[in-house]
């Protein structure tokens, strides 16, 4: 595949992971925040879901960015599109680390990997599945306009599918 | 299609390559199987078996270097051997596994030698360890075998308690 494409989002940098990422991601992995996709974990399993997440870039053709603050670079979040064998259809997921809720970041960085999904991917409406009590997910899925569409499951949890629009134009 | 960027080794009944998207059901396979997969890191569920998979594709991609796949000259797929290095390891491993059906014929020591002459003659390693839980006798006798040597045992993050394996320098190897 062609090397992962860095996306310029304005105060952002969608950019390609990095191995030594797994470090600010295994403390937001190990912190509480992280309850709603699969936490607490360890430096080990930080690691290797960094790893795995470059291997899915290789596999698929897309993946999880890292979000950088485009000012001093610093990592503070991933955006992107997962679809794991374990996944039913491609997901359109983010995270924030700490401290950086509240700026509008995951819209920006996550409307950004939306519109690559669609113009560059040719994907289909894309699902973001959601743990109910996961509110403030909710929040920015609806303000990217994504609608529920169903209570389900994924590896065994209960949780809310969203649907996003379709592309402009489409 | 390759997944990476790895080379293509000839030894002489084998072909080590790079992973593929064809090689994904034969290692799930294998680390989902409790029995074959203990000495390595028995993953018993389906999308964590899947995560290793796609770990070692990435894995090759920032290190140049990773699991390469062990085909025979008959193009069956025999288990994978190769240079590994994961957050929580003390350093570098040579690394070997063969699939159900594939022992006792020598492959993972042709391989495993194969991946260390590259190790040592292409990417410049100038020491190689394997990482051995006790008990994986079978792993011992083989890394006894390639010369390597006892040097200590420590508690690996992922696997517990590990016995480390020194191999011999490169000029000294096999």
């Amino acid at each position: 595949m062609n090397d992962v494409p860095t996306i310029d989002t304005g105060r952002l940098l969608l950019c390609p992971p990095q191995e030594a990422e797994h470090q600010p991601l295994a403390v937001f992995l190990g912190g509480e925040r992280s309850e709603f996709i699969g936490g607490p974990e360890s430096l080990w399993t930080a690691w290797r879901d960094c790893m795995a997440n470059i291997g899915h870039w290789h596999l698929h053709g897309f993946g999880l960015w890292t979000i950088k603050l485009k000012s001093n670079q610093q990592a503070i979040g991933r955006t992107g599109i997962l679809n794991p064998s374990m996944w039913r259809e491609p997901e359109l997921g983010w995270h924030l680390f700490d401290g950086h809720e509240g700026h509008g970041y995951a819209y920006e960085a996550t409307l950004a990997a939306r519109t690559h999904a669609y113009d560059q991917l040719k994907l289909a409406p894309l699902a973001s599945y959601i743990e109910s009590q996961n509110t403030r997910s909710i929040a920015l899925a609806e303000r990217l306009g994504a609608k529920f569409e169903a209570d389900t499951t994924l590896m065994g949890q209960p949780v809310q599918l969203y649907r996003h629009p379709k592309p402009e134009g489409a | 299609m390759p997944l990476t960027n790895a080379p293509c080794l000839q030894s002489e009944r084998l072909i080590l390559r790079g992973p593929e998207a064809r090689d994904m059901e034969p290692v799930i396979a294998f680390l989902q199987d409790e029995t074959r997969a203990s000495g390595f890191g028995h993953i018993p569920e389906r999308g964590a078996a899947w995560r290793w998979f796609a770990l070692n594709v990435g894995h090759w991609h920032i290190h140049g270097y990773g699991y390469f796949t062990i085909e025979t000259k008959a193009g069956e797929i025999a288990g994978i051997s190769g240079i590994w290095n994961p957050e929580t390891w003390p350093e570098p491993e040579v690394g070997w596994v063969v699939f159900d059906g594939f022992e006792g014929r020598g492959i993972a020591y042709e391989a495993a030698c194969r991946v260390r002459r590259w190790a040592y003659e292409e990417r410049g390693f100038d020491t190689l360890t394997s990482n051995i839980v006790p008990g994986n006798d079978r792993s011992v006798t083989l890394a006894e075998r390639m010369g390597a040597a006892y040097e200590r045992s420590y508690h690996n993050t992922n696997m517990g308690e590990n016995m480390l394996y020194r191999h011999p320098a490169p000029g000294a190897a096999s």
